[in-house]
């Protein structure tokens, strides 16, 4: 196991000492924070994060959730609400021939899924969801006994 | 670094709130005849979007309009209010009268060709 990752400093080796601040900086960075490194991968940048942004705004009478979701397709989007707990999921499958050397078709898949807890119960016929430019806006109207409502009490 | 290269757009008066910009997640592949740029800019149209080639520099604006009604009230919030910008310097392996852009479902596809003289090319041998 590797502990110390082999590195040749400037401060040991005259000939890379000509390498730019700019490299010596990302250098730096890279040993200090391996983790962040990381991210710049390919690996990390051809696959879309496993979760993505999600606000929540809440109406006179409905709930609305916005989502970042950019790139699928609409049929590839679904919304599920269940046990106040509103689940956003999208799914992509898609098989690209990127060589016509390749006899292969390479499949590329990847799945998004965000769920998150609704404050109140809801109506669950009248949901609606619109998808435009990335953006998913879903609407949750709230259902009639949250809706505030005068009860008149008897005063003895 | 590219971090350090976003600008800050601050209006003159200052008054009101300046828009942050950020730079967008992206991606560079290349192929055998272009590169090809994804950038992910969920919230952008096409009309709020401008990709522009100007002399070696490449830039992509795009801003957002995902404001929320006034009768609306943040439960919680966590899509940052930013625009984006992304630049690039194109060097002579671009053509830059053959870039193309598409945008799809906030997802920018640039397809940058490559310049004749970088494409790989077969020399016969005579004789």
């Amino acid at each position: 196991m590797k502990l110390i990752r082999y590195q040749n400093t400037p401060l040991y080796n005259p000939i890379s000492s000509y390498t730019s601040l700019r490299d010596e900086m990302d250098r730096l960075f890279d040993v200090a924070f391996p983790a962040l490194s990381s991210l710049q991968q390919e690996s990390f940048f051809g696959d879309w994060q496993n979760e993505f942004p999600i606000d929540l705004y809440q109406e006179k009478d409905a709930f609305i959730a916005r989502a970042e979701l950019p790139g699928f397709r609409k049929e590839d989007i679904s919304v599920e609400v269940a046990d106040g707990i509103l689940t956003i999921t999208g799914h992509e499958k898609s098989e690209t021939k990127t060589d016509k050397k390749e006899s292969a078709a390479t499949t590329r898949e990847r799945q998004v899924t965000r769920s998150i807890s609704l404050p109140e119960y809801l109506k669950l016929d009248n949901i609606g969801a619109v998808y435009q430019n990335g953006v998913l806006t879903v609407t949750l109207p709230k259902s009639e006994e949250v809706k505030p409502r005068q009860i008149a009490v008897e005063v003895k | 670094m590219n971090n350090l290269l976003t600008k800050k757009e601050t209006n003159g008066a200052g008054q009101t709130t300046p828009r942050r910009t950020v730079v967008p997640r992206y991606q560079v592949r290349e192929n055998v005849d272009a590169f090809v740029l994804t950038a992910w800019l969920p919230g952008v149209d096409r009309t709020s979007l401008e990709t522009t080639v100007d002399g070696e520099t490449l830039t992509v604006a795009g801003s957002r309009n995902l404001t929320a009604p006034e009768s609306w009230t943040p439960v919680y919030r966590e899509i940052p209010q930013t625009d984006y910008r992304l630049e690039f310097e194109l060097d002579h392996r671009i053509n830059r009268d053959g870039v193309r852009a598409e945008l799809s479902q906030g997802v920018l596809t640039l397809t940058l060709p490559k310049a004749e003289a970088v494409k790989p090319r077969r020399i016969e041998i005579k004789g």
